[in-house]
């Protein structure tokens, strides 16, 4: 089942995974039992992905960040906003981000 | 999602082995999850090391944090000549410097300062199987034999020795 998401939510990186950009990607790489296992799977993040990711910081919420890059971008709140829950939401199924600002 | 910000916000689930890192990426990688206290799972490239650890090989580094570095360790460590992550055995440690050197290889890397050092293999895993790659009693012998250039000499008739006998049980 999809995750539901409130865009008065904030949302920041689970302690379970290590983020790196590297050659201009950004990759994830899940922690289990303690072990960074580059033999599994590991997650890249396209580029509209990243702008998301870099915001989410555990304080702002999630209108906040779409309302930052539809500034940025010259684009409608709307669409911005249902593709940052889009985005968020696989990240949550995935475990790669958790509920932050004390939520 | 717009024309400025491009496409659809997206993730993309890739195996690790099929990420084209360079050497310096692949350092990058592996200093953010070792510097985090995590162990890194990674599958090992070249004949350096061999007959302990294979090309193709699947090694588990844990993090070295405060531990103490001795002779007979395989170590992840960054080279200083090109800045890569490498795997081999301290031969020799002295006044907080690591003489390091690969197992299958006749000179060593050189002496590298202990904060060259990111963590110790700890694990082999061969086809699926764990491996016993020279870790303690053993691993300090190959290191003082590897030292005094024995071990290169051993390693070398050993092969001679098993050639003939693989041909023979074909």
């Amino acid at each position: 089942m999809d995750p539901k998401i409130e865009m008065s939510d904030v949302y920041e990186p689970s302690a379970d995974i290590v983020a790196r950009e590297i050659e201009g990607e950004i990759i994830i790489v899940p922690i289990a039992s303690g072990i960074g296992d580059l033999e599994d799977e590991l997650y890249t993040v396209n580029a509209t992905g990243r702008l998301i990711w870099a915001r989410l910081d555990g304080k702002k919420d999630l209108r906040t960040i779409a309302a930052e890059i539809a500034a940025e971008h010259e684009s409608s709140p709307g669409e911005i906003e249902e593709d940052v829950a889009g985005f968020v939401g696989e990240l949550l199924t995935r475990r790669i981000v958790v509920k932050g600002g004390g939520k | 999602m717009s024309k400025a910000a491009g496409s659809k916000a997206g993730l993309k689930a890739i195996r690790g082995d099929e990420l084209p890192l360079s050497g310096a990426s692949f350092l990058a990688l592996a200093r953010a999850v070792l510097g985090r206290g995590f162990s890194l799972r990674f599958r090992a490239k070249g004949f350096s090391m061999a007959p302990f650890i294979r090309d193709g090989d699947v090694l588990t580094v844990v993090p070295k944090g405060g531990d103490l570095a001795r002779p007979g360790d395989i170590v992840a460590f960054v080279h200083s000549s090109d800045g890569r992550l490498t795997v081999h055995r301290i031969v020799a440690f002295r006044g907080g410097e690591a003489t390091i050197k690969g197992d299958n290889v006749s000179m060593p890397d050189g002496t590298f300062p202990e904060g060259s050092i990111l963590g110790f293999v700890r694990r082999v895993e061969r086809d699926g199987r764990v491996v016993r790659p020279g870790f303690g009693v053993m691993g300090r012998l190959i290191a003082s034999l590897s030292r005094h250039r024995v071990w290169e000499g051993l390693l070398s008739g050993a092969r001679a020795v098993a050639r003939p006998l693989r041909g023979r049980r074909r």
